[in-house]
């Protein structure tokens, strides 16, 4: 099989892992060596669903022994196949890296013979990109669910990040659709990983050059809606992973219907909007101190698909409100629908120096359409008077979506050090045509 | 009214703003001599660009206003936005009476579209580094083409010194006709322009198209979204991408 049909299979095979993100490891470049790590993470592009492309993302083969319903490779499944070599894989990802295509390799696989063997694979690949193509850009790997844990340790001293996936929010959940994996094939090697992560940390606290265990740390992704569980489970598992194993980032994918079976929910599209939400709620959770349960509870278990989390928290807790912009304290500004971390900060740090005026909210990225009717400014209430919560609620929809831009970590420079003069024009048409 | 004219150049600008400080003037406005549109009531004043000068101009924002108030004025400069001179030099003067703490007066319009240019120079720059392209010619040399809305290049180019050092890589501003030449731990940034066909190597086409249907094929089918593609890479980058975005409809 020759290597566009397999990247063709395997490529198509790995895009339902939604991780795309490159960010949280700065490696640098060693000499003689190709690339770096670079810390805000970079995208290279965005695929014609929007997504980020950050890293050559393939599965190492697609032939699985495992059965999971959900999956489009699982053993019974009429799909072609295909497998790499640990060779192939180093050399596109060496090339694609060159070329500035991407940031890195992002390496998963399905279970190839056994947990094990599969395991071994990946390692003689990530092994091969670091000692022999002496690669330094950022390797993303997933672990085997099953896999020794001597294995996994190897591995690790590879790679910038590392993640097992949940797929299913509950062990019943995975007992359905999952029948090959338990809870604890996942959680063991989770904690595994942590502890390691830990241990070296600590070591390179004595000795600098200790090595580096998954310095850019774990994550993993949660299916959302191939199951009955709902939003507030699913939140208070993020939740959890976050505080016991201090997961990098919690993946969320919108069930992709790709087979039918009675196990399964029939649905015609992928529930996009509820997907959204969740990703939301966590961003509150991590960003904006803000706990699952205090978004939801038992009696409204799922995030409203109307209006952004953190409107609806404030719905619900209007007695809190208005704060005055110019006094509240950043914990209660980041609070407020429609303020952000970025326009909180401005707005701490320029009221130091002079009062806030409504102008300037709008000036500092303040949603004021949102933020009018949980603010004072300067004493001032600008939002609607005599308003009640359902009223409320129609005006603060359809909230909008909000993405996050990268910034280059950029050292001081002045202008001669970027734009050196050194070489001489003529030199030019030499270097590029290569004739002398 | 008086309007100071620079040549263009950074150095020019941090003349003009020295000049501006010894003759205890207050120019309504500073503009490079390519924005200038003359005007019978408006006296213009021709600043000789000197290096000694500008120099002295720039070591006094890191010192007496800070590194970063430095790289603000860099950065907004590059934006090449007609008001930029000004705007610089206004901030400048404030940052001269409050020290650091002028990059929190942004309830200053002068500070605040300093900010913003710098903000926007700083998000071209980082999305410059994913879309960058590099096609390997056949001297061994891996080049690449852009035509970014502002003067980056001196930004990104270290970057890539860093990231690969070990190849030979020429980034091309087309538009600028400017070139930023790299070989052996070196970089030097010149006017450049070149007209033709490039000669690719061998291997070259093999990955193109590798690439090209490795990006066709990650897109899941049924969340095709043009809408969103664009606003993360709007369509002027695509220009120089070995890849085609914007093919897929949604079925
Ligand atoms: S083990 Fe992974 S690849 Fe195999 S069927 Fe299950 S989800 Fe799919």
């Amino acid at each position: 099989m020759d290597l566009h049909t397999k990247l063709k299979i395997l490529g198509a095979a790995a895009k339902y892992d939604v991780s795309c993100s490159s960010s949280g490891s700065s490696r640098r470049n060693r000499p003689g060596g190709l690339g770096n790590a670079s810390l805000p993470g970079i995208c290279h592009s965005w695929s014609d669903d929007g997504r980020c492309i950050s890293l050559l993302k393939v599965l190492f083969t697609n032939c699985c022994a495992f059965n999971c319903l959900y999956c489009v490779n699982r053993a019974t499944a009429d799909v072609p196949r295909a497998t790499f070599t640990p060779d192939e894989v180093a050399q596109l990802t060496i090339n694609f890296y060159k070329r500035n295509y991407i940031e890195g390799l992002f390496l998963s696989s399905a279970v190839y013979k056994n947990p094990n063997y599969t395991m071994e694979l990946l390692i003689a690949t990530v092994k091969k990109l670091r000692k022999e193509y002496q690669f330094n850009g950022y390797i993303h790997l997933k672990a085997i669910p099953g896999a020794d844990p001597l294995l996994i340790a190897e591995a690790g001293k590879y790679v910038d990040r590392m993640s097992v996936n949940i797929e299913l929010p509950s062990s019943q959940g995975l007992q359905l659709l999952a029948p090959q994996k338990d809870r604890d094939s996942i959680i063991r090697p989770m904690g595994f990983i942590h502890s390691k992560i830990l241990q070296a940390r600590e070591e390179r606290k004595l000795y600098k050059n200790a090595p580096l265990f998954v310095p850019a740390g774990q994550t993993t992704q949660l299916i959302v809606g191939a199951t009955p569980d709902n939003d507030l489970k699913i939140l208070k598992l993020s939740e959890s992973l976050y505080k016991r194993f201090s997961l990098k980032r919690v993946y969320y994918s919108a069930y992709v219907p790709v087979t039918q079976h009675p196990n399964l929910p029939a649905i015609a599209s992928p529930p996009l909007m509820r997907e959204h939400r969740l990703y939301q709620a966590d961003w509150l959770l991590r960003f904006y101190g803000f706990k699952a349960d205090e978004l939801l509870d038992e009696t409204q278990p799922l995030l409203d698909t109307e209006i952004d989390p953190k409107s609806a928290w404030a719905l619900k807790n209007l007695h809190l409100f208005p704060v005055e912009v110019n006094r509240a304290d950043y914990e209660m500004l980041i609070r407020v629908p429609g303020i952000g971390v970025r326009s909180a900060r401005r707005i701490i740090a320029a009221r130091r120096y002079s009062s806030i005026d409504f102008e300037t909210l709008k000036r500092f990225g303040v949603v004021l359409k949102r933020a009018r009717h949980f603010i004072t400014c300067r004493g001032k209430f600008y939002g609607e008077r005599n308003i009640n919560e359902s009223t409320l609620y129609q005006l603060l929809k359809p909230a909008s979506t909000q993405q996050k831009g990268i910034s280059p970590a950029s050292k001081q420079l002045t202008f001669s050090s970027l734009y050196p003069h050194v070489f001489q024009p003529e030199d030019v048409y030499t270097v590029i045509t290569g004739e002398m | 009214m008086v309007y100071y004219i620079y040549d263009g150049s950074f150095e020019g600008l941090l003349t003009a703003i020295y000049e501006a400080y010894y003759r205890r003037e207050t120019p309504e406005k500073i503009l490079s001599s390519d924005n200038v549109q003359n005007s019978l009531f408006i006296k213009y004043v021709h600043i000789n660009t000197d290096q000694e000068k500008a120099q002295r101009v720039y070591d006094a924002i890191v010192q007496k206003i800070s590194p970063s108030a430095a790289k603000n004025v860099l950065y907004a400069f590059l934006s090449e936005a007609q008001d930029a001179g000004t705007a610089i030099y206004r901030y400048l003067k404030l940052g001269w009476k409050m020290g650091k703490s002028v990059d929190s007066a942004l309830a200053e319009p002068h500070v605040f579209r300093v900010h913003a240019l710098r903000k926007k120079v700083s998000q071209e720059a980082g999305k410059m580094l994913g879309l960058v392209r590099f096609r390997l010619l056949k001297s061994g040399v891996y080049y690449a083409p852009i035509e970014p809305d502002f003067n980056i290049l001196g930004i990104i180019a270290p970057h890539f010194k860093k990231r690969m050092p070990n190849q030979d890589w020429i980034i091309h501003d087309v538009k600028r006709k400017l070139a930023a030449f790299y070989s052996q731990g070196q970089y030097a940034i010149v006017p450049f322009e070149f007209k033709g066909a490039l000669p690719l190597d061998d291997e070259e086409f093999d990955y193109q198209t590798l690439w090209k249907e490795y990006f066709q094929n990650i897109a899941i089918k049924s969340r095709i979204n043009p809408r969103l593609q664009r606003q993360f890479m709007p369509v002027r980058y695509w220009k120089y991408l070995i890849e085609t975005p914007g093919t897929q409809a949604k079925s």
